[in-house]
């Protein structure tokens, strides 16, 4: 134990700290803090380092920004509306409200960034529609809600992408643009999950909705589903950058939840903006702690030498890839995403150029996996959120989970074999990769 | 900080209000970043006059919210946790988990306060491009966050160490951004 | 005694030639001490390596004479537009006494030693728009992409264009999509991230001689032995001069390149632009300017 280096004690300290219940941005800070002093350079350092990355990281503005937007659109109505629409929309199918479910949530993908924001946003009032009546076992309901959710952060906008881009440098706008497919492509697979276990359980059909209703409801619905078309436009048309995009998007949230809908007051905007400072600090502190940690990891240069580790096995880019996808799969059962964001995956970066990896293609993948891992437990924030609004066991929650992990999985791989499906949309956009 | 604290009615009264100012502060932060990234567009690419000092502020901003949410919005126990073990250990263990970690927060955040101290003072040789900022202003939040991290961490402690800590069994570690 | 250990920042990559250069001069200075580089800007951001050098947490950067100007503002002569012709003129600037009392003023003022210029390739606007470039007065309304910050986007005013801050990631799509008109890096970099593809043509405007100085800090610097120092300064030297022939071959196949595909390759009138772009730098930083320098320089 006497020979460990100061590397080895603090990435003791760090599991100690966090396993011990402090905050992880906090552990983070600590640890760093530890091998500075333990290796006898500057204990300023951690400052130094969490203040000019904060200051530095213009990108990361995006961050507090989205959660706005999500936060606002779950304040006003614009997420009731959308609900309502997707009920004309697919409602009458079998496990109508599963279906309801997810392709809300494709849509709802389409202005929001986060994952947590949309299971929120979305889960509080669908879970209710499902499970009125015993329509649908609260744990289903519960588990396809947690599921579909996952699909937001990988449509565009997405705040793990933009963290991503931040640490390998890739480009934001490319980023979004390969996670559409993707994105698309779950919301299908979920679908097809919720259709073959709602026929096999029996699950309901919604009453259709009337004929003359359906103007009504597109109509009321029509300011929600705007939103993407604006961002997209307004970010691939050269208006705004990615960051603005999601400036804006909040702008028009806010707008639509005043003007259009009548549903917003003074104090609930304060109210949103309050929350909004809050969940940025909490991803900001995650921030904070990474960077302080990334620059202990890179004095003892660990990517240089997983580089020349991953070099020595000759492994090929699938391999790699597998590789990769394994070790995140498994972390993400123990960690929190903008961790492994933000620790794990800058240590990879050097490997991933050096093989010729894209690194949108490998931006999507990881972005995917770190979704996979919000509904795997013991570590799973969606399941977390789930239970807590269902007061529904974590375990009864993660059986229904199993058969959209197991999709999502499937995703992944597809993903991971076939670049083509990620990178077929930048490329048409103009990417060169 | 928390409006929890127990203590006399006029403490719990001024606790609160303090509380209440804090959360202005980081509103009137957040809602200062949206109107100026606003700005910044408009000014942009409806009237194609460029406007510099925007993004500073949206930085300073940034930068701020999180530091002053970290010292002063942000609840102990609303901080993204790893929390297994410590959720499946009995509640004697807890408090050690708690009362060890928070004393080793405590002396590595003390043993560094010098030295961070030293740095942000150094930083007032270097100003921002457009406002002129001095640095050392700028970056002394982060004094201030460093020794509220360290009076809050000696309270977790006294807590634990009094048996009184509101019982966490986090399941859901506030809003994260997933 | 000497420093065991060179720790070195810089903004570009290790595949950049000048990773090259810089473990050429490390190899020769493999006796007197362990050259310990992070590419990428991946220790420190770019822009604060210069107080990681003055406290003692590097002993070594490429450093851009920008963040030197930050805490020296007469160091803002040598980061202004039409300063200096080419990449000659830049040495020989650095080896003159008016260049030595620059390297002066960041010693007693920063505690640094300044090496030598590392050159990356002199600015020239890169449009989308098919517009013939003569004077500063036709720029007017081009929305050029600069770097953000207040430098650079002082820099774009000098040519008389509408700076537009975007990040060097975002550029390819800006120029794609028509939110900003051009971009002005060097042509190598332009060539590189494939922004010829979509654009039209290079007016060779040259206003900037593109420039980092090696440095190190003085306390690592005055642990060196003078012979070691003289060594030191060599090893430099040589490896630079090597590096910058081989980056100069490069700009002019990328020259004959861009042509060969169609591009316009053209100079404007390149005194309308020095005439325009100092008159601001002037009017903007003169008071900061040692009286008589850019005469000087400009006698070179
Ligand atoms: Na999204
Ligand atoms: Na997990």
């Amino acid at each position: 134990m006497m020979g460990l280096s100061p590397f080895g004690w603090c990435v003791i300290v760090l599991v100690a700290l966090a396993a011990m219940g402090l905050p992880i941005g906090l552990s983070m800070v600590g640890a760093s803090i530890f091998y500075l002093l333990a290796a006898g350079l500057d204990p300023g350092t951690a400052a130094e380092q969490i203040l000019n990355g904060l200051y530095n990281s213009y990108v990361l503005l995006a961050v507090p920004l989205f959660i706005l937007a999500a936060d606002l659109m779950n304040t006003g109505s614009l997420t009731d509306r959308l609900l309502k629409f997707c009920l004309v929309l697919v409602g009458r199918f079998r496990g109508g409200l599963g279906h309801v479910n997810v392709v809300s949530n494709v849509i709802f993908a389409g202005m929001s960034g986060s994952a947590i924001a949309d299971a929120v946003g979305i889960g509080r009032i669908i879970i209710g529609m499902m499970t009125r009546g015993g329509k649908y076992p609260v744990a289903y309901a519960a588990a396809i809600t947690a599921s579909a959710a996952i699909i937001g952060p990988i449509i565009p906008p997405s705040i793990p992408m933009v963290i991503y881009a931040l640490v390998s440098d890739a480009s934001i706008g490319y980023l979004f643009l390969g996670g559409v497919v993707p994105g698309l492509i779950l919301g299908v697979a979920f679908m097809v999950m919720n259709a073959v276990i709602s026929r096999r359980r029996n699950y309901p059909v919604e009453p259709p909705v009337r004929l003359r209703e359906v103007p009504r409801v597109t109509v009321e619905a029509f300011p929600a589903l705007l939103l993407p078309i604006i961002l997209l436009v307004g970010i691939y048309g050269g208006v705004m950058t990615p960051t603005e995009g999601a400036a804006a998007a909040a702008a028009y949230a806010l707008l639509a939840a005043a003007l259009i809908y009548r549903a917003l007051s003074g104090r609930q905007v304060y109210g949103v903006l309050l929350s909004s400072a809050k969940a940025t600090t909490s991803v900001g502190m995650l921030i904070a702690g990474a960077l302080a940690f990334n620059y202990v990891v890179t004095v003892e240069n660990i990517p240089v030498s997983v580089q020349h580790f991953v070099g020595g096995f000759h492994l090929s880019k699938v391999g790699f890839l597998l590789l990769v996808n394994l070790i995140l799969l498994v972390l993400g059962c123990l960690l929190e995403g903008t961790t492994i964001l933000l620790i794990i995956v800058p240590i990879f970066i050097p490997a991933v150029k050096a093989l010729g990896i894209d690194t949108v293609h490998f931006g999507v993948v990881v972005v995917v996996n770190i979704m996979i891992g919000l509904l795997t437990p013991p570590f799973g924030l969606l399941l977390f959120v789930v239970a807590n609004m269902t007061k529904q066991p974590l375990l009864a929650i993660v059986r229904e989970c199993v058969p959209f992990i197991a999709a999502a999985i499937a995703v992944l791989a597809l993903i991971t074999f076939v670049p083509e499906t990620v990178l077929w949309l930048p490329r048409v956009m103009g990417y060169k990769g | 900080m928390a409006p929890e604290i127990p203590s006399a009615t006029r403490g719990v009264a001024v606790g609160r209000w303090l509380q209440r100012r804090a959360d202005d502060v980081a509103v009137v932060l957040i809602a200062t970043m949206f109107v100026s990234f606003l700005l910044q567009i408009i000014f942009r690419y409806v009237l194609n006059r460029p406007l510099g000092w925007t993004e500073e502020v949206t930085i300073l901003c940034w930068v701020w919210v999180v530091l002053w949410g970290a010292s002063f919005i942000v609840a102990d126990d609303e901080e993204v946790r790893f929390d297994i073990l410590y959720n499946a250990v009995p509640p004697g263990a807890r408090r050690a988990f708690t009362i060890v970690a928070s004393v080793g927060l405590i002396v590595l955040m003390a043993l560094s306060l010098p030295a961070t101290w030293r740095y942000v003072l150094f930083m007032r040789r270097e100003h921002s491009a457009y406002l002129g900022m001095r640095f050392d202003y700028l970056y002394s939040i982060y004094v201030l966050f460093a020794l509220v991290c360290i009076v809050r961490q000696v309270r977790v402690a006294w807590r634990a160490w009094r048996g009184t800590a509101p019982a966490v069994a986090s399941e859901l570690p506030g809003d994260v951004a997933e | 005694q000497s420093p065991a250990k060179m720790r070195f920042s810089c903004a570009f990559t290790e595949q950049d030639l000048r990773a090259d250069a810089y473990k050429a001069f490390a190899a020769a200075m493999k006796e007197d001490f362990e050259f310990q580089p992070f590419w990428g800007n991946t220790l420190f951001k770019q822009g604060t390596e210069l107080v990681a050098l003055q406290r003692g947490n590097l002993e070594m950067a490429n450093l851009a004479p920008q963040d030197i100007s930050k805490q020296v503002p007469a160091w803002s002569l040598l980061t202004s537009a039409y300063l200096f012709r080419d990449v000659a003129h830049l040495k020989k600037t650095f080896k003159s006494d008016v260049g030595r009392e620059f390297v002066k003023m960041a010693r007693e003022q920063l505690q640094i030693e300044v090496i030598t210029p590392v050159y990356f390739g002199s600015r020239h606007v890169n449009l989308k728009p098919d517009r013939q470039i003569k004077t500063p007065a036709d720029l007017a309304g081009i929305k050029l992409r600069m770097p953000p910050g207040e430098f650079w986007q002082f820099l774009g005013e000098s040519i008389g264009v509408n700076p537009t801050p975007v990040a060097f990631a975002e550029v390819y799509t800006a120029l794609q999509t028509g939110a900003i008109d051009g971009q002005d890096n060097p042509l190598v970099l332009s060539k590189l991230m494939k922004f010829d593809e979509v654009t039209t043509q290079f007016v060779l405007t040259g206003h900037v001689v593109g420039y980092d100085v090696m440095t190190v800090s003085s306390k690592a610097w005055n642990m060196l032995k003078p012979e070691q120092q003289a060594r030191f300064r060599a090893a430099a030297e040589k490896a630079i001069d090597d590096y910058t022939a081989k980056f100069e071959g490069q700009e002019r196949d990328v020259v004959t390149a861009l042509k060969a595909e169609g591009k316009k390759v053209y100079t404007p009138d390149v005194n309308a632009f020095r005439a325009y772009a100092q008159k601001r730098y002037v009017d903007k930083y003169g008071r900061d300017w040692p009286s008589g320098a850019i005469e000087r320089i400009n006698a070179l």
